[in-house]
Parts: C-alpha cells; sequence; structure tokens
C-alpha cells in the first residue's frame, strides 16, 4: 500500500507503534545488572503541535489524567515546549515502572484521540556511577530504541552509545540504521 | 476507530491523479502502437531509455550543481538539520541531505531519484525570511515530494513525451532534407511528424497537470506531517510576495529539471495555468484553508 499511497500523492501521517515501548521495562534491569546504569527517575513524551482546537482540548485532557495519576502513583508531571515547537510531557517517578505505564498511557490517549501522528519520541533517563548522563529514546514511528549520550554541549560519547547498543540489542527493538540516531540537544529531562 | 481523520480527505486529488495518469497511459500506448506502424521504434526506445536513465540518475548532482546549492553538515546548520530530522521522523522516512543556495530569494527545493539520494534544498533568503513553523511547513512540502518519489513519477511519465518530442523532430528534419523525393515515404514522415506532435502536445499537458497535482499533494503532505496548514499558507504568501519583487534569474535556468521547487522560479500571471507546473496560489491556499476547516470540524472522540 505505501508504494501506491506514494505514486498517488496520497499522504497520511505514519502510523505510530507503541506495542515495544514496554520493552523498556525489563531492559532497564540488564542496564543495571550489566553496567551498573541506573534510571534517574525522568522521562519525557514529546509531540508536534497540532493547530487544531481538538488538539487543544486533548492537551487539557492529559493533565486532567496526569492529576489522576499522581494521585495513583505519586508521578510528578511538567509540561513545556522546547525551542523547536514541539511539546513535552516530562514525569519525574522513582518507581520506574510507573513511568513507563504513564508514558505509554499518554501515548496511548493521543493515539486514541486521532493525533497519534503527531508523536515524536520518548525519552527514558539514565545515569551510570560516574554520574553520566544516558538518555534512551524510542521513536514511535519506526518502533525503535537508540541510545543517545551527550557529552557537552554539541558532542556525543559514540563509543559508549555502541556499548549500549550492544548490551541492549538482546533486550530491546534498537534502530539498526546509526545514521537514525539523532541527537536531542537540550533535552528538558 | 472512527472513519475520520483530522485532517480529512482529499479524493477528487487521488482522481484526478489516477485520471491524469491513466490518459497519459492511453496516449503513450496509442503513439506506440502508431509508431510502430511506421519505423523499427526498439532502438528509437532504447535511445531514449538511456538519455532519460542519465537524466534520472545524476538528477540530484545536476541540479545541485546548476542552482550553486552546497551541502551543508549538521555542524553549520544544527538547527536546520534538527528540524529536518524531527520531520523525517514524524512522517517515518530517511532524512534527506540538506543543502543551502546563497541567494536572497526564498525559495526551497527537492531533487533526488530515491528517497536515499534525496536533497532538500533552501535558499539563504528563505531561512531569514521564514519564522520556525513557516519554515518547517516549506520543509514538509519538500519532504513530501520526497516521500512521494515525485522525480521518479515524472520521469516516468516523460519517458515516452521525450520520444514523441525526438521523434517529431527527427521527422521535421528528415522531410526538410529529403524534400519529398518519393511520394509514399514523404506522406509517412509527415503523419509521423503530426502524430508524434500531437502526442507531445497532449503528454505535455498531462505532465503539467500531473505536475500540478503533486504540488498539492506535497502541500497536503506538509499539512499532515507539521499539523499546521495556516504556517505553509503564510510561508507561501510570504515567498510569493518576496519572489515578485525580486528578480529570479539565477533560478530559472534549472526550471524543467528533476527538482521540485515550493514556488516556481518562473513565477507571474505570465504563464497560462495549463501550462504551469505548479497551481495558482490562490487555489493552494484554498485547498490548505479546507484542511484547516477539516481540523476545527473533526472533535475525535470528543
Amino acid at each position: 500500500m505505501g508504494l501506491i499511497d506514494a505514486l498517488l500523492g496520497r499522504v497520511k501521517p505514519a502510523v505510530p507503534r507503541r506495542d515495544a515501548l514496554f520493552s523498556i521495562s525489563t531492559a532497564y534491569i540488564t542496564l543495571e545488572a550489566n553496567l551498573d546504569i541506573r534510571h534517574a527517575g525522568v522521562a519525557g513524551i514529546c509531540f508536534k503541535i497540532v493547530s487544531s482546537t481538538t488538539f487543544e482540548r486533548l492537551q487539557s485532557d492529559l493533565e486532567e489524567l496526569l492529576t489522576l495519576a499522581k494521585r495513583d502513583t505519586a508521578t510528578e508531571y511538567r509540561i513545556e515546549k522546547d525551542s523547536f515547537g514541539y511539546l513535552w510531557i516530562v514525569l519525574r517517578d522513582n518507581d520506574f515502572e510507573d513511568l513507563v505505564t504513564t508514558i505509554n498511557m499518554i501515548s496511548e490517549t493521543v493515539i486514541e484521540n486521532g493525533f497519534g501522528g503527531a508523536l515524536l519520541s520518548s525519552v527514558f533517563k539514565f545515569k551510570n556511577r560516574s554520574g553520566k548522563e544516558i538518555y534512551i529514546i524510542y521513536n514511535y514511528k519506526s518502533g525503535r530504541f537508540y541510545p543517545f549520550v551527550p557529552e557537552g554541549a554539541r558532542q556525543r560519547d559514540e563509543q559508549y552509545e555502541l556499548k549500549l547498543n550492544a548490551v541492549l540489542s538482546s533486550e530491546l527493538p534498537l534502530e539498526k540504521d546509526i545514521s537514525k540516531w539523532y541527537p536531542m540537544w537540550g533535552l528538558p529531562l | 476507530m472512527r472513519g475520520n481523520d483530522w485532517y480529512g480527505k482529499d479524493w477528487g486529488l487521488t482522481v484526478r491523479m489516477v485520471l491524469t495518469v491513466g490518459l497519459l497511459i492511453i496516449v503513450y500506448l496509442a503513439f506506440l502502437t502508431i509508431l510502430a506502424q511506421f519505423m523499427e521504434a526498439i532502438p528509437l526506445l532504447m535511445i531514449a531509455a538511456v538519455f532519460l536513465m542519465a537524466q534520472y540518475y545524476f538528477a540530484d548532482r545536476l541540479v545541485l550543481w546548476s542552482t550553486g546549492a552546497k551541502i551543508v553538515s549538521r555542524e553549520e546548520y544544527p538547527e536546520l538539520h534538527t528540524m529536518v530530522e524531527r520531520l523525517c521522523n514524524l512522517a517515518n522516512i530517511s532524512k534527506p541531505r540538506i543543502a543551502i543556495i546563497d541567494t536572497p530569494i526564498p525559495n526551497a527545493f527537492a531533487t533526488g531519484r530515491s528517497q536515499n539520494k534525496a536533497v532538500v534544498a533552501v535558499t539563504t533568503g528563505l531561512l531569514q525570511r521564514l519564522n520556525q513553523e513557516e519554515l518547517e511547513g516549506v520543509l514538509g512540502h519538500e519532504l513530501t515530494h520526497v516521500k512521494n518519489r515525485d522525480v521518479l513519477v515524472i520521469t516516468i511519465a516523460s519517458f515516452l513525451s521525450t520520444i514523441a518530442w525526438f521523434v517529431m523532430r527527427f521527422s521535421f528534419y528528415s522531410s526538410l532534407f529529403r524534400g519529398g523525393s518519393r511520394d509514399r515515404s514523404a506522406g509517412a514522415t509527415i503523419v509521423i511528424f503530426l502524430v508524434s506532435l500531437l502526442v507531445w502536445l497532449v503528454s505535455f499537458l498531462l505532465i503539467r497537470a500531473l505536475s500540478r497535482y503533486r504540488e498539492f499533494a506535497a502541500d497536503r503532505g506538509s499539512a499532515i506531517i507539521t499539523g499546521n496548514p495556516s504556517a505553509l499558507i503564510s510561508a507561501l504568501l510570504k515567498i510569493s510576495g518576496v519572489m515578485k519583487r525580486i528578480p529570479t534569474r539565477d533560478l530559472r535556468e534549472v526550471e524543467g529539471m528533476n527538482a521540485f521547487f515550493i514556488i516556481p522560479a518562473i513565477s507571474g500571471d505570465t504563464i497560462m495555468s495549463i501550462f504551469s507546473t505548479h497551481p495558482p496560489l490562490e487555489k493552494r491556499i484554498e485547498r490548505l484553508s479546507a484542511m484547516e476547516r477539516a481540523m476545527e470540524g473533526f472533535h475525535g472522540s470528543y
């Protein structure tokens, strides 16, 4: 169908996939056991703002849901816009499972309301023993994860990223094409 | 699931696209049938195929070279790169190479034979004049050209049209030089000339129509990727407004090449709409506004 749509010039938003999202909740155990990397208790979800009233309603619905979730799981949330005009919902919780569940709930709500095409990525923050910040990014359209380890303002620790890639390859569906490991500088996490 | 999407549907566009391609195929088949009556068509097809393959294969380099576009790295234009990456992620396509043309004229184009070989180029004038959302709208338009494989579609559609043009020229000169020496062959030459002239004319118009539909589709795609049709409208208005004031000579040279500009390099009211590669600005804005209305009419599961 993809080719026929392309030839007819019919554009559809890419279908988001969240089936693989949950695999991060087991992968973090591997990270801790093998590399002594711990989760930092922060995760974020990023999406493009669609300029419609219905989307604004979705946003306020999400806030309501998150307020409810806060009572249940004590997950703190913060909403902010980044310098590229994308919306971030940043979650804080010391329980990693709760973070994953809430990220999944947000993704599900966005998709169910017809705005799945706007989902860009989810980001989970980790730290190793020496305090190095490590991010595992989930791309909704490919349904794959990739590591991102920033070093300073515009550098990445590629060696460390490749190491993570090797360790996690049996746990997570990882993006095999390294050229798609797009950096996300200045993460609000 | 609801049978409804926030961006609405445009069946008319799909129908017109199918009709145009269908008509092209009919014209081409008729042309080949008639051509085969009079001459050995296979060698001619082979020559034209080689010619077009070369043009197709070198599309990106040719266009980059003639526009003076320079491929830029992430270090040189970090924000532009991130913007494109995110849009590619949203649309689930590979990131094209990014090029910059140093000119105050605001414009952008996409070229390259495949998604992997694609190049999206923007002018420095575009970067200066548009805000972030407008720039995203333009990039979304160009990325949709890449996603829809428009270089490939138009190259294939133009294949037999190019042959018709060759045959027309060839038969014209051969009739000139032989000057009616033998009645029968002179008659055949005239028939071939007229048929190929007709085929070339009709297919030219059809290809232009197809091209305009691809532009509509790219506008639509942009609005769907960015979720913001109004930003593209405002970008189109800004670009065309500036282009009317600034002479566009340096970008004219690439007209007719395998590049898809956001606004045609030759613009203005001088070209009749059926010959134009791009739909008139008002129509594009009208369609985008219709999407905006569809978005406000969409209530999801609320």
